[in-house]
């Protein structure tokens, strides 16, 4: 009973000619990875409906939906019926009551059958091939629906024929948008969800609503992203990696052992930390295919991303980080060869990963005490200096790409490095700042809660900048 | 709240983790949010402990806890008892010097409760030093190490030092109050079953007038109550002893019976300085741990998140359902022409003016006796018309960008009935010279390879 007091929520359905990026739109908007989207027509077959739900309350439900296939005949049944103009869409019921078992509309009934429940219509074009008069019979079966409607241009290719599409969509449509769904932008996506808003009075409330709540969740994912990064250096820089020992003196090997566990503790945690934050922006699914989403080959103790990502001397002289034989010679020869590096997969450049950091240059190596015969070798917290800032430019780095990602995007991230990228975050000031924080993670002590929000809150401003 | 509740937290987010989902849903169905951060995740754990495998972790602890407790507190009772004993034990040559006593139900209690007060200030330190003079600290180090299981049950969990800190403290307050209860049974039943003089004395120079300040100062709590357990000048004076006589004063044992009055004011000391205060000890470190509980388990890991969790609406955009995944078999088309014949009886154009196929044609350098455009804005009826008076060979344009609709897949097998070949031959866009890519023309070869038919031809130029 109470759902028939409270009105309706609104509903879209995204429509229009097949492959011409209508699930592309709605992944980007829904954020969901998961949507079948590939170049051959007739991707989807079945339309499928994405609900913005809070705390499940639907504020607005959004429906990809299949291409037109036979749209000339539909309009030929729908005009042999001749009727007056308001009885129009009681044609288009017609149709779909008369055809639902009829194979050959299905792709009609599933894209009609939305919009005749209510649904309001996302006409889905792409400006990047000329128009042409074959799409004059869908428009006009959309018109008979009288449901209200809008067009979006998209452009899947390079060139540009949207003035002719506009003049073309302006017969049809009272709004005529560009959207592209590629980008990631939060400013497209308010902007199209406040044209969607026009299309009916009581539909502004609640996409106002959905406005909100996009934008607040956008800020609540940068803010876990920032605890998230925050966290894991943190708990790098601070972990103790132990080994026991037998005999009486410790072997090479024992030492080669403890450095091979204490990397590996550190790389998955860095792993685990890079997985938490594409769950959070909604890519999962690309773990599935890959280990990880970046850096595969670019080992976190690798010298390429050193280079690319730690301090250069003369950083590390200004912030006062340099600390002495820790970070040597090799960085000022490594950024000797950065721009070999740009513009290129960076596995691909740089071989003879791992020998960059030594067993000092991460930390000392202690032996521990001899209680009941048992020996423990131990090393950490992390003495490397340059380290956090490594740590924190590829988490950054990860995370930027991430979040840059479009939910349309298919196939693997591809890595390209611009020497800038450590500019956008990182200044005198930021640096300095962060280094008192990495001093303390590093002294091995307690860090307090009010240390560790204060720290979180440098990692989101230097986010802030290139996300 | 108590100390289980947070053994299960810490195990319940260390394992067991739930998703945002679960989590606000929980929030919700409880009615939780309008709670403070502490009860909603009471209230979590409460809901979840049954998750945890039996017997969880927690009543181990909480369990050994309490043995250790038991075996400690049973373990100060008597202890109290025997010093007690001890202290007063008096063998009737000379008497009870009630300074010792003193020492042990006043003095020394007061200086521990001094440094328990000092510990309790730097409990928030990780490494408070101050715990480790704790009796129940070394106490408990000894019992745990017979228990192999205790032991391994304990090792497994990582406990905030900040807690652990408080736990000491407060046992030890526990320990030094069931110490203090024995000493003053032990007092109160050594008075009831023999006669003591008390005495004191002292090397140093101390006049009975000032002894008796001292003493009233230290009685200012029970001296209004019991006035009879303050000690006058004249039992101070009377029961001052000397041992170089190697005898008794004779003045004392004329008063021997005055002396016993002593009792009182020991029993009022011990009641006071080492019961009631330490009890108050006791309460400030109950309270202390308290906080240090609340504070303990609000910085947990994975606390935040939960809270988060719980607090925050949960959006979700995605779709419910699985997708039905469209496949199609790839499969080389065989009719494949890499150019086009100079002459066809007809050329079509799918959804183009006639113009554009002339243009086509020409470009194409291919020459047709007629022209035709089908598709596009035309009728079926018109369409039908047209394709009833093809014949021969017939060469068909298509735009390579669009994708090949059923509707033009429609129109092919009603050419096909009436043809003897028909060629598609997708173009681009004027702006590219006509030439398709490859990707769209395998897109179009795709297509037609669902019909498969002997009539049809693809022709790839780019
Ligand atoms: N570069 C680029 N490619 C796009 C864009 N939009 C869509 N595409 C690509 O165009 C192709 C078709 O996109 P889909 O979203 O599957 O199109 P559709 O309209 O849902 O197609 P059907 O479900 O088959 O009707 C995919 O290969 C997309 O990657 C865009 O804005 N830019
Ligand atoms: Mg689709």
């Amino acid at each position: 009973m109470s759902h028939q007091l409270t009105a309706p929520h609104p509903k879209f359905a995204v429509v229009g000619h097949p492959n011409k990026g209508k699930s592309s739109i709605v992944a980007s908007l829904a954020q969901d990875d998961t949507v079948q989207i590939s170049d051959t027509p007739g991707t989807t077959i079945k339309s499928r409906s994405f609900p913005l739900r809070m705390d499940g309350e639907i504020i607005y439900e959004l429906f990809d939906t299949p291409g037109f296939q036979r749209a000339r005949s539909v309009l030929a049944w729908l005009e042999k019926h001749d009727v007056p103009a308001h009885k129009r869409a009681e044609a288009v019921e017609a149709f779909i009551n008369t055809h639902r078992e009829n194979e050959r509309f299905s792709d009609e009934i599933e894209l009609l059958t939305p919009i005749m429940e209510g649904a309001g219509i996302i006409y889905v074009v792409d400006g990047s091939k000329p128009y042409g008069e074959e799409y004059e019979a869908e428009m006009e079966i959309l018109r008979w629906t009288g449901q209200p409607s809008m067009a979006l241009i998209n452009h899947i290719g390079e060139n540009d024929y949207s003035q002719e599409w506009r003049r073309a969509l302006e017969q049809y449509f009272r709004i005529v948008r560009e959207y592209d769904p590629m980008e990631t932008d939060p400013q497209q996506q308010v902007l199209l969800l406040e044209s969607m808003a026009q299309l009916d009075e009581s539909w502004r409330v609640p996409l106002k609503h959905s406005i909100v709540l996009f934008e607040g969740r956008r800020d609540q994912k940068l803010e876990q992203s920032a605890k998230t990064i925050a966290h894991l250096v943190q708990s790098m820089l601070s972990h103790l990696e132990q080994f026991r020992f037998s005999g009486e003196d410790v072997e090479d090997t024992d030492r080669q052992k403890l450095l091979k566990n204490y990397q590996q503790h550190l790389r998955a945690l860095e792993q685990k930390s890079q997985k938490f934050i594409e769950q959070l922006w909604s890519h999962q699914h690309l773990q599935k295919e890959q280990e990880s989403l970046l850096f595969e080959g670019v080992d976190l103790f690798s010298k390429e991303s050193a280079s690319i990502f730690g301090l250069s001397r003369q950083e590390m002289v200004v912030t006062g980080v340099t600390g002495g034989a820790v970070t040597g010679a090799g960085i000022d020869l490594l950024f000797a060869g950065h721009t070999l590096l740009l513009g290129g997969a960076i596995g691909a450049v740089v071989g003879g990963v791992g020998a960059y950091f030594g067993f000092d240059e991460l930390s000392g190596i202690k032996v521990l005490g001899k209680t009941l015969g048992k020996r423990y070798l131990e090393m950490g917290p992390m003495e490397n200096r340059n380290f956090p800032y490594i740590l924190l430019g590829r988490s950054l780095y990860h995370l930027h790409k991430v979040a840059a990602r479009s939910h349309a995007k298919r196939g693997a991230v591809t890595l390209t490095m611009d020497e800038t990228f450590k500019e956008k975050w990182l200044d005198d000031q930021s640096r300095k700042s962060l280094e008192k924080f990495h001093k303390r993670f590093r002294s091995g002590d307690e860090i307090s809660s009010g240390e560790i929000q204060a720290y979180e809150a440098l990692v989101l401003a230097c986010l802030k900048k290139i996300v | 709240m108590n100390l289980r509740s947070y053994i299960d937290l810490y195990q319940l987010l260390d394992g067991h983790a739930l998703t945002h989902e679960e989590n606000r849903a929980f929030a919700l169905k409880n009615d939780l949010q309008a709670q403070s951060s502490l009860r909603m995740l009471l209230a979590w754990v409460r809901a979840h402990q049954n998750s945890l495998s039996s017997p969880a972790q927690s009543a181990k602890f909480c369990k050994y806890l309490y043995i250790v407790s038991l075996v400690l507190g049973v373990l100060a009772l008597v202890l109290g008892v025997m010093t007690g004993i001890g202290l007063l034990s008096y063998s009737g040559k000379e008497p009870v010097n009630l300074i010792y006593f003193l020492a042990v139900a006043a003095f020394i209690p007061l200086f521990t409760m001094l440094l328990a007060l000092f510990s309790m200030l730097r409990a928030n330190q990780a490494q408070s030093l101050l715990i480790h003079i704790s009796p129940a600290y070394w106490m408990e180090k000894i019992v745990g190490f017979f228990s192999q299981e205790a032991r391994a049950a304990l090792s497994k969990l990582t406990i905030n030092p900040l807690l652990l800190n408080w736990l000491v403290i407060k046992r030890s307050q526990l320990l030094a109050l069931l110490f203090a209860i024995g000493l003053l049974l032990a007092l109160l039943g050594i008075v009831a079953t023999k006669d003591i003089a008390f005495a004191w004395s002292t090397t140093i120079q101390v006049s009975p007038k000032q002894f008796h300040t001292f003493l009233e100062t230290l009685s200012w709590p029970w001296s209004s109550l019991f006035p009879s357990a303050v000690p006058s000048v004249d039992l101070i004076t009377q029961s001052q002893y000397f041992r170089l006589g190697e005898t008794l004063d004779s003045g004392m044992v004329a008063n021997a019976a005055r002396l016993g009055e002593w009792w009182k004011f020991l029993a009022c000391a011990t009641l006071f300085y080492a019961i009631v205060v330490r009890f108050g000890m006791w309460l400030l470190a109950s309270f202390g741990f308290h906080q240090a509980l609340k504070e303990s388990l609000m910085s947990l890991e994975g606390v935040e998140r939960l809270l988060f969790e719980m607090n925050t609406p949960l959006v979700t955009t995605t779709a419910p359902k699985q997708e039905i995944v469209f496949a199609q078999e790839i499969h080389q088309y065989s009719r494949v022409l890499q150019t086009v014949d100079p002459h066809y009886k007809t050329t079509l154009g799918w959804a183009m003016s006639k113009n554009d196929i002339v243009i086509l044609n020409d470009s194409m350098q291919v020459s047709s006796e007629c022209v035709f455009d089908i598709g596009g804005t035309n009728t079926l009826y018109e369409d039908e018309k047209i394709i009833s008076g093809l014949q021969g060979e017939v060469l068909l344009y298509v735009k390579s960008w669009e994708p090949p609709t059923m509707d033009m897949m429609d129109a092919l097998l009603a050419i096909i009935t009436q043809v003897d070949k028909i060629t598609l031959l997708p173009t681009g866009t004027k702006e590219d010279g006509y030439i398709p890519t490859s990707r769209e023309l395998n897109i179009w070869e795709r297509k037609i390879q669902t019909l498969n038919h002997p009539k049809v031809w693809l022709c790839r130029i780019n």
